[in-house]
């Protein structure tokens, strides 16, 4: 009993003496430099000892935001707003985030400042949680600091997000790996069938084609419907995002065929429809993928491989040059945004512009194109951010995200279901076309 | 005394604080979901009354009977597949030296007690079609062939999910099987030793006979576990490919909170809330109707 006693002792001593070790020590966190530092500043609770607590909810999926998060907002926050005591939470991505923050707002419990989307703005819009920023932005001069501020105004003419403007400059592109593309003895495709085909030759050399996250149907429903469209007939893809046209329309189920023919030729590994972001990259980055699928904002990570090349997706018909035609991701609706509710509303304000510009200086760092103005000379790109940029800005026809600036919540979610349920490859795309086609004929987004 | 004790007021008394906080915290709260269901409620606003329109758009839904086919799955997987087997594993146990009883014990808790995230990322990984260990088991036993795509395959995804909530339940069910089994006096046994019965006729005429009301409360729990059958389908395949591996509560959840119709997910809510009671009403009048005392 008495060594027991005596082992309990020991052992509490040795827990106490481990907390407390813990409690005192340091993080381990990098000060910033002071060029990575956003200059935003505020005033805030002059005289007072007492700071003034925010929440933040934003999202923490890929390794851009991560980076942003470690190197540009954190460390120079409390800088930039002394008055002011954040808290950040991490909303994750996607379905994740999206239902985070449709949770919050049902339940009155937003945070003051967030990452908004235009895929769950409709019910945040509808119960008044999210801020018409455009009187505040106006009066405090960060508008002019955007190259083109129309293109942060919603389609009501007001503004509910602000971001670096980066997203514009966003669009899906096919990786390459050049040396797997040797190795196997094929050429960059110009049109699908030459697509089919390399992949084709890249299964039979052991090589996994193609890759993109598929989990949730994130592709099909974010971009490679649109592309797949897109790549036969620019014009109905215009007229789908316009809701000028539906899914009667041939060109339409056409693209949706494209992608039940990836899926059932093998374009994509086994399991496709289950892969998630982050091991989808993994596959490119460690060589077992040969293409991956994605959105230029991972340009700059894959950059970093000085192997790694890109090129737009093929034509399916003459109707179709790269050149000519593009899908940009951006929306007025992506961005950060504050509460409408928020105790705070002038600290909430300056700090949804102080994470914009952090968003800006870090997009800026990598070479990519932003449409707010930072004060710093313009970085010279890397050489694939250089050859994305002299093949992206000059096309004439830049065509916005489907996913983004045409569904409500019940049909981009029943896009994801779809799409996820195309790359399995035991779907066929009559059932899309019948099944999705009811629900497009059901959207609200264009009734708003 | 005895007889003050046994009128129907002194009953309700002593019953009274418990009915109180079931009607407060079980009860009163489907009231204004039976409210919402009836409604076209998109989570924030109140868009008109519609009826019984949401019950009736959702019993024509597809994706609602997948959901009750993969929820009964689930089930029959759990009552039919998994409660002999835990029995067996607590006749089992019981039939061990008692080095090896708190062995088994211990390794039988262990999925358990591991949280669903861990356990249903460990299985993900099993299921890997590139490089996971079943693919590579059956290919390394030259059976290629049979490799899937465990998690997209329409016919495979279920069982799959299935399978790994067996496995991290199966041990936990024979644990409380095993306590059971412990409850019934020695003496029957040692009865059956001197007539000379084998294990098998022990366990089937003295062992589950005796222990149908532990029998019963596993069956309960299980059933119940396995109708509310969500978070391992949330983290192994999202509902999908699609809506395939959709439960009832997981079609609830999406129908409410991914697609922005609250007034059709508690229309689906209500329904499940009603099959629930029937079952369990099922269960209580057919299952373990005498009660046993030894």
């Amino acid at each position: 009993m008495k060594t027991l006693r005596l082992l309990g002792v020991v052992l509490m001593a040795g827990a106490l003496l481990v907390a407390a070790a813990c409690g005192s020590s340091k993080s381990n966190t990098q000060s910033p430099s002071n060029d990575a530092a956003p200059s935003t500043k505020t005033e805030t609770s002059a005289g007072s000892d007492k700071k003034i607590k925010l929440r933040v909810v934003t999202i923490t999926t890929d390794e851009n935001r991560i980076k942003i998060m470690d190197n540009y907002i954190k460390p120079g926050v409390a800088e930039a707003l002394p008055g002011v005591e954040v808290e950040f939470e991490p909303g994750g991505g996607g379905e994740d985030m999206a239902n985070k923050l449709k949770t919050y707002n049902a339940s009155g419990d937003m945070p003051d400042v967030f990452w908004s989307d235009a895929g769950y703005f409709t019910p945040l819009k509808n119960t008044g949680n999210i801020m018409d920023l455009t009187e505040a932005i106006t009066a405090d001069g960060f508008i002019d600091k955007y190259a083109v501020t129309d293109a942060l105004k919603h389609i009501d003419g007001k503004i509910y997000a602000i971001s670096s403007g980066a997203d514009t400059y966003f669009t899906p592109v096919i990786f390459y790996h050049k040396e797997l593309f040797e190795q196997a003895g094929v050429q960059v495709p110009t049109t699908f069938d030459e697509l089919i085909d390399i992949s084709k030759t890249l299964k039979n050399s052991g090589i996994v084609p193609a890759v993109t996250p598929g989990k949730d149907g994130w592709g099909p429903k974010l971009y490679m419907l649109q592309q797949m469209i897109q790549i036969g007939d620019p014009q109905a893809m215009i007229d789908l995002v316009n809701n000028r046209t539906d899914f009667d329309n041939p060109s339409v189920q056409a693209g949706v065929a494209r992608i039940e023919q990836l899926a059932k030729e093998g374009v994509f590994p086994d399991g496709i429809a289950n892969l998630d972001y982050g091991p989808a990259m993994e596959m490119f980055t460690s060589k077992k993928a040969a293409m991956l699928w994605m959105f230029t904002w991972e340009l700059p990570n894959l950059a970093v491989d000085e192997n790694v090349d890109f090129f737009p997706f093929p034509s399916a018909s003459d109707k179709y040059d790269p050149n000519q035609h593009v899908q940009f991701w951006g929306s007025p609706l992506n961005g950060y945004a504050v509460s409408a509710n928020t105790k705070h509303p002038e600290e909430a304000i300056k700090l949804a512009e102080y994470m914009a510009m952090a968003d800006a200086l870090f997009f800026e760092s990598t070479g990519a194109p932003i449409a707010l103005d930072t004060g710093n000379a313009k970085a010279e790109p890397g050489p694939l951010m250089k050859k994305f940029v002299d093949w992206y800005n000059p096309i004439p026809t830049k065509i916005a995200s489907f996913a983004l600036n045409s569904l409500d919540a019940r049909t981009l979610a029943e896009l994801s279901t779809q799409g996820a349920r195309l790359l399995t490859g035991q779907y066929p795309a009559e059932n899309f076309i019948e099944e999705f086609g009811k629900v497009w004929k059901e959207n609200t987004w264009f009734d708003q | 005394m005895n007889k003050y004790y046994s009128t129907n007021m002194s009953i309700f008394v002593f019953a009274a604080p418990a009915l109180l906080l079931f009607t407060v915290f079980c009860v009163y709260p489907l009231l204004p979901q039976i409210w919402m269901s009836l409604h076209n409620h998109d989570g924030f606003r109140n868009l008109g009354f519609v009826g019984l329109d949401n019950y009736r758009e959702m019993i024509a839904n597809s994706s609602f009977w997948t959901a009750h086919k993969n929820t009964y799955l689930i089930v029959a997987i759990s009552i039919l597949l998994g409660l002999p087997l835990s029995m067996m594993l607590a006749l089992y146990m019981d039939s061990q030296t008692p080095n090896l009883r708190r062995f088994f014990k211990s390794a039988a808790m262990f999925p358990a007690i591991l949280s669903v995230t861990v356990v249903a990322q460990i299985w993900v990984a099993f299921y890997e079609p590139n490089w996971g260990l079943f693919n590579s088991l059956l290919k390394a036993v030259g059976l290629e062939s049979w490799t899937k795509s465990w998690l997209t395959d329409q016919y495979t995804v279920m069982p799959s999910i299935g399978l790994t909530f067996l496995w991290q339940y199966i041990g936990l069910n024979a644990i409380l099987l095993y306590t059971g089994i412990k409850t019934i006096p020695k003496q029957y046994y040692e009865a059956a030793l001197i007539d000379g019965a084998s294990f098998v006729k022990v366990s089937l005429r003295i062992t589950i006979p005796l222990m149908q009301d532990v029998i019963k409360y596993v069956l309960i729990l299980s059933m119940l576990g396995s109708m509310a059958f969500y978070s391992h389908v949330r983290i192994m395949t999202s509902g999908g490919p699609g809506d395939l591996s959709r439960t009832v509560v997981y079609q609830m959840y999406y129908i409410a909170f991914e697609t922005s119709q609250f007034g059709k997910g508690t229309a689906i809510a209500v329904l499940f809330v009603l099959e629930c009671l029937l079952i369990s009403f099922l269960i209580q009048r057919f299952v373990a109707r005498e009660r046993l005392e030894f």
